[in-house]
């Protein structure tokens, strides 16, 4: 099974270490989680695993060959949604498709088939500043998902948006993932989105940032069988990991 | 149970006249409709009446300012049979190739130039002193150098208005190139555009706004050579025309010459701005 690998990574910026020593596997099917404080280096590792900075120690490869540029293997979803204004949403969509020459009535059938499947149906002759900031998002993982990638690597995509709309896109995500089969790498600052995404949870810390612990959680698997995500997130036990996440969290913060 | 269905409202657009109306200057109900573009309307009818009154009560010579009504059948007359061996249209046919075709020419090396500053390094080493020392010299300084190199033919008047005309274009597609955001970049790029891709579908187009602009600041610079670019040896077009009026102290063709010029002007600048909301409706609402 293909696998995206950071093998002992560490990332310097202009000297100082940004990460130390950081190993992270996600296979294909993964929903794997960063979490930590500011500065504990997820992006740096996101970006990494991109192909966007170069480690300065260890390696990055995807399924046995070495990451050195970015690819669209591995495509990227960013917080603000960098989509192409003067594109319409299906065009934003069919990017990917646009960039390795398919015939414009195929990437056409193609974006709708990946709009409607962000439940964004009907949307597609719309103008990227005529649509709300979950949509964008939803358009930007179509975009991503139109490059027909290996990996998803998801730079905190649901963070610029309100807690309504990010509950929503939480099981969009969720959505995506169990029928396109993906491997996500996901950078994100809510501790029980982390909860309800992952398979796997990697808790980083700061100064520099390395690993401090790691959960193997079930909660999106539950999801994906069928249960509800209210009445996972009202058991028991999803409140206790949070608890014990949010310890691992704050865990040796400087007292 | 799952979220099968929802609708989200797309963010409400900000109505233009509120998003322009100066911040301090609190909204209020308008007295009795007074417009900006009404005291402006007032305005332009009060300078042509006291244009018209001193020159009826002859305050001035009229070799110095003809009467309103003197241009105006200057206009018709020009019009209809011409000045200096060709009609008003052939002289504005004549300026506005000249400035179309310095345009095109400043477009194409414009940007090119515009891109390699804000792409390469070397491009910026090489081409941004060459700007900087180009920009501030005024075109009728080195007219009489282009003339000893390329002759008092068209070449000379087209390349003259280009140089003016490069230098805002090149500059203005510098900082759009240079104000791509990073993570659309990084975007296109995990998408698998290349280099070549990433320019041609990406930059140019995210540079586009300010290229516009730069195109604007240009046809400005431009048409203001132009008579420049006109004194020299030219048969037609509206700067030789004023400039062999002004041989004559036809002054009336002067006046004219002047008003045609600044209404072109007008409606250069018109055009260019709906063009703009035509192929950049994006621009500013990001």
């Amino acid at each position: 099974m293909p696998q995206l690998v950071l093998d002992n990574v560490s990332v310097h910026y202009e000297g100082q270490a940004a990460v130390e020593r950081v190993s992270i596997n996600v296979a294909k099917g993964d929903f794997v989680v960063l979490v930590g404080r500011s500065g504990c280096g997820k992006t740096s590792l996101l970006n990494v695993a991109a192909g966007l900075v170069e480690p300065v120690r260890g390696s990055a490869s995807i399924a046995g060959r070495p990451i050195t540029a970015p690819g669209p293997d591995r495509a990227v979803v960013f917080q603000n949604d960098a989509l192409f204004p003067w594109l319409t949403a299906r065009e934003n969509v069919a990017f990917a498709l646009r960039l390795r020459g398919v015939p414009p009535g195929e990437r056409a059938r193609r974006a709708d088939e990946l709009l409607k499947l962000v439940k964004l149906d009907g949307a597609g002759d719309k103008r990227i500043w005529e649509l709300s900031g979950g949509m964008r998002q939803r358009v930007g993982l179509a975009r991503a998902l139109a490059a027909e990638p290996e990996f998803l690597l998801l730079d905190e995509p649901l963070g610029a948006l309100d807690a309504l709309t990010r509950e929503r896109m939480q099981t969009t995500l969720l959505d995506l993932w169990t029928a396109s089969q993906v491997g996500v790498l996901m950078v994100t600052h809510g501790i029980e989105e982390a909860l309800v995404l992952a398979t796997r949870i990697v808790v980083l810390a700061p100064g520099p940032g390395r690993v401090v612990r790691i959960f193997e959680t079930g909660f999106s698997r539950r999801y994906a069988t069928g249960e509800a995500i209210r009445s996972i997130k009202a058991d028991p036990a999803f409140a206790a990991a949070r608890g014990e996440l949010t310890d691992a969290i704050f865990e040796g913060e400087a007292a | 149970m799952s979220v099968t269905s929802y609708s989200e409202r797309p963010t409400a657009r900000a109505d233009e006249s509120s998003a322009l109306s100066v911040p301090w200057s609190r909204p209020r109900p308008k007295r009795r409709g007074i417009s900006a573009r009404a005291v402006s309307a007032i305005t332009i009818l009060a300078v042509l009446a006291a244009w018209a009154l001193s020159a009826r009560l002859q305050l001035v010579s009229p070799v110095f300012l003809p009467s309103p009504f003197a241009v105006w059948n200057k206009f018709v007359v020009v019009a209809r049979d011409g000045f200096v061996d060709a009609t008003l249209a052939q002289h504005v046919v004549a300026s506005l190739g000249r400035v179309f075709a310095a345009l095109i020419a400043a477009l194409l090396v414009g940007v090119a130039v515009g891109l390699a500053i804000g792409i390469s390094t070397i491009g910026r080493g090489i081409f941004d002193p060459l700007l900087e020392v180009l920009r501030p010299i005024p075109p009728l300084a080195y007219l009489p150098l282009v003339i000893i190199w390329f002759g008092i033919g068209e070449p000379s008047k087209i390349l003259v208005i280009t140089i003016a005309m490069l230098a805002p274009v090149a500059l203005s597609t510098a900082s759009g190139v240079r104000g791509v955001s990073q993570e659309r970049i990084n975007a296109a790029r995990s998408l698998g555009a290349s280099r070549f891709q990433l320019v041609r579908h990406v930059i140019l187009p995210s540079a586009l706004p300010s290229i516009l602009t730069g195109l604007r600041i240009a046809l400005g610079a431009g048409w203001s050579t132009l008579v420049a670019a006109e004194l020299v040896a030219a048969t037609r077009g509206l700067g030789f025309m004023i400039q062999s009026a002004a041989q004559f102290l036809v002054t009336d063709v002067v006046v004219m010459g002047i008003l045609v010029i600044a209404a072109i002007a007008f409606v250069l600048e018109f055009i260019i701005r709906r063009i703009e909301r035509q192929l950049v409706p994006w621009a500013g609402r990001e």
